[in-house]
């Protein structure tokens, strides 16, 4: 467990140090009049649960391809606000632009964590997206399908679990991977000036292609202002 | 420093993919996050029952009245009944068990349940109820009382509905429902979530930390047991057992049998009150306080389709907490069902 953590701690540091550097939201590439270098953006809807985020992105120039690169943090509704939340280190570039067909790919690292009353888990993972779609000026449409991946999560039961459930739980890091799920969607949004307003609903389904997570619908409202 | 998104892309991706498998322990192996089953330790009483190994322990004298306890679910186990043993002292034999698939008895997969066709239930769940009596019973004179709690109350009324001679007594602590639209109206008031609550969140928020295929019963079960393991609906605080608690921590939320009984539920739309009419015996039905989901009006609907019947409101306590809170238990609940059962 000792190399892990070491690993665990290396990663960590890279993207908190690379932080205003990397990851991405639902974008319009099609509204370069007013798209600046940064990029605030603020979401409500369902992620595994009823969740609010908030993020920040800078654009860079990959050569010729425009990525954006920074971080998204969100939380669940509920009575314990910081009990459970999920932070997202990454990037969004542009792969290739047909008229205004555009492929684009998104790369981040997660972590995140989850908390109730029988244990604490808090996991590394990592998000894998591609997305099609068909931007103009104003508006913009499009596909996308991901894998997010559970990639090691380390468990921390409470004393009332083992009181109650079972008292010879194991806690430490648990690799290989705990869990993965498929998604993919629908996604779009209009853009005015500064600002862009965008809808996503997709569908998961785990990693199996047949099991279904209890709320297998990630739905989205976001609202983008560049600067 | 042209370069430099290069490099920080690169780390990025390097980054991802630097877990490696230096130590491995995994969700699934047996003992990690959920207790071994009777089939993988081979240290924990077992009977077999119909092909299948089952968690099972009997208290008191041999030949005394049989008092078999019935736990809830389905899925879940005998644990927090335990405070019956204590009416082994009293003279009575008491039997616990856990269904197939449920607690620490041999798991099976979805399928098995499911290839039972239409007359699951019977054979799932009455069947291994015959054969637990069967198992126990020393002579045909030897008289059995069923005690069922929640959906183990269900199964006995069931049960003694299709078999109303072999059963002497009958104790149902709050069965949910009995006509299967009845149970669909109970789980869904009990099991109500407030759409900003904790109790929502905590269900659906593990599902992007840990996924489990149909027959990863590891998996499946540690997540059916953290959402469980709470619901404030019902009034449950977690069992107090006092000495009558063994000397190992070991409960399991059957997460396959609990997902195949309710389709099979759906399939076939079983109705546990048939044939109860023949059951004359008087009933002990017991019902708590503080299970908001089961006021009086579901009380008396309940209770309705047994002829002879004593009702008793456990006050001050929630679903399961009839039995399984020790200074309740001791003081209310058995006197109570030692002068049932005295009265038949």
């Amino acid at each position: 467990m000792k190399r892990l953590t070491i690993k665990s701690i290396f990663i960590i540091a890279n993207f908190v140090f690379f932080q205003n550097r990397i990851a991405a939201q639902v974008i319009n590439w099609g509204n370069q009049n007013y798209q600046g270098r940064h990029l605030l953006n603020a979401t409500l809807g369902t992620d595994y649960g009823i969740t609010a985020g908030l993020g920040y992105h800078y654009r860079i120039s990959l050569r010729k391809f425009p990525v954006w690169i920074g971080s998204e943090l969100s939380i669940p509704a509920g009575n314990e606000l910081a009990d459970d939340y999920k932070f997202k280190l990454g990037a969004q570039i542009r792969i290739a632009t047909i008229h205004h067909f555009l492929l684009s790919a998104r790369i981040q690292a997660i972590s995140r964590r989850y908390h109730n009353q029988s244990v604490r888990l808090f996991n590394f993972g990592s998000d894998f997206a591609g997305t099609i779609g068909y931007y103009q000026k104003r508006w913009f449409m499009g596909v996308e399908t991901g894998f997010d991946k559970a990639i090691v999560t380390n468990f921390k039961h409470s004393e009332w679990y083992r009181k109650n459930i079972y008292n010879e739980v194991q806690d430490g890091w648990y690799e290989p991977a705990t869990g993965g799920n498929f998604y993919y969607g629908l996604q779009g949004g209009l853009s005015i000036k500064k600002v862009d307003f965008s809808i996503k609903v997709e569908k998961v389904l785990q990693q199996d292609f047949k099991s279904k997570p209890l709320l297998p619908l990630i739905g989205q409202f976001g609202v983008n202002f560049k600067f | 420093m042209k370069n430099t998104p290069i490099i920080y892309l690169t780390l990025i991706i390097v980054s991802l993919f630097s877990f490696s498998c230096t130590e491995n322990r995994y969700v699934d192996e047996p003992g990690n996050l959920v207790p071994k089953t009777v089939d993988q330790d081979v240290a924990l009483p077992s009977i077999s029952v119909n092909g299948a190994l089952l968690h099972s322990e009997a208290f008191g004298p041999r030949d005394s009245t049989l008092i078999v306890c019935i736990h809830g679910g389905p899925g879940g186990d005998y644990r927090y009944m335990l405070n019956c043993k204590s009416l082994a002292t009293k003279g009575f034999r008491v039997v616990f068990y856990d269904q197939r698939g449920s607690g620490l008895s041999q798991r099976f997969p979805k399928n098995w349940y499911k290839s039972q066709g239409s007359n699951a239930i019977n054979k799932i769940f009455y069947d291994e109820l015959k054969g637990i009596i069967y198992h126990y019973r020393t002579a045909a004179s030897q008289k059995v009382i069923l005690l069922g709690q929640s959906w183990g109350a269900m199964l006995a009324t069931g049960y003694s509905g299709k078999y109303p001679h072999d059963v002497d007594g009958l104790i149902v602590a709050e069965p949910g429902g009995l006509e299967w639209q009845d149970v669909m109206d109970y789980i869904s008031r009990s099991r109500s979530f407030k759409l900003w609550g904790e109790a929502l969140n905590d269900a659906t928020y593990i599902d992007q930390f840990m996924t489990g295929k149909e027959n990863q019963h590891e998996i499946l079960d540690y997540k059916a047991g953290l959402i469980s393991s709470t619901n404030t609906i019902v009034g449950d605080v977690g069992a107090k057992l006092g000495s009558n608690a063994p000397n190992y921590v070991a409960s399991r939320s059957g997460a396959v049998v609990n997902a195949a009984s309710y389709e099979l539920g759906q399939d076939t739309k079983p109705d546990f009150s048939a044939g109860i009419n023949q059951f004359t015996k008087k009933v002990l039905f017991i019902y708590s306080s503080k299970n908001k989901a089961y006021p009086d009006i579901w009380a008396a609907k309940m209770s309705s389709v047994y002829n002879n019947k004593e009702i008793f409101k456990a006050e001050g306590v929630g679903h399961s907490g009839m039995l399984d809170q020790i200074d309740f238990w001791t003081t209310i609940m058995e006197p109570k069902i030692i002068a049932y059962i005295k009265s038949l």
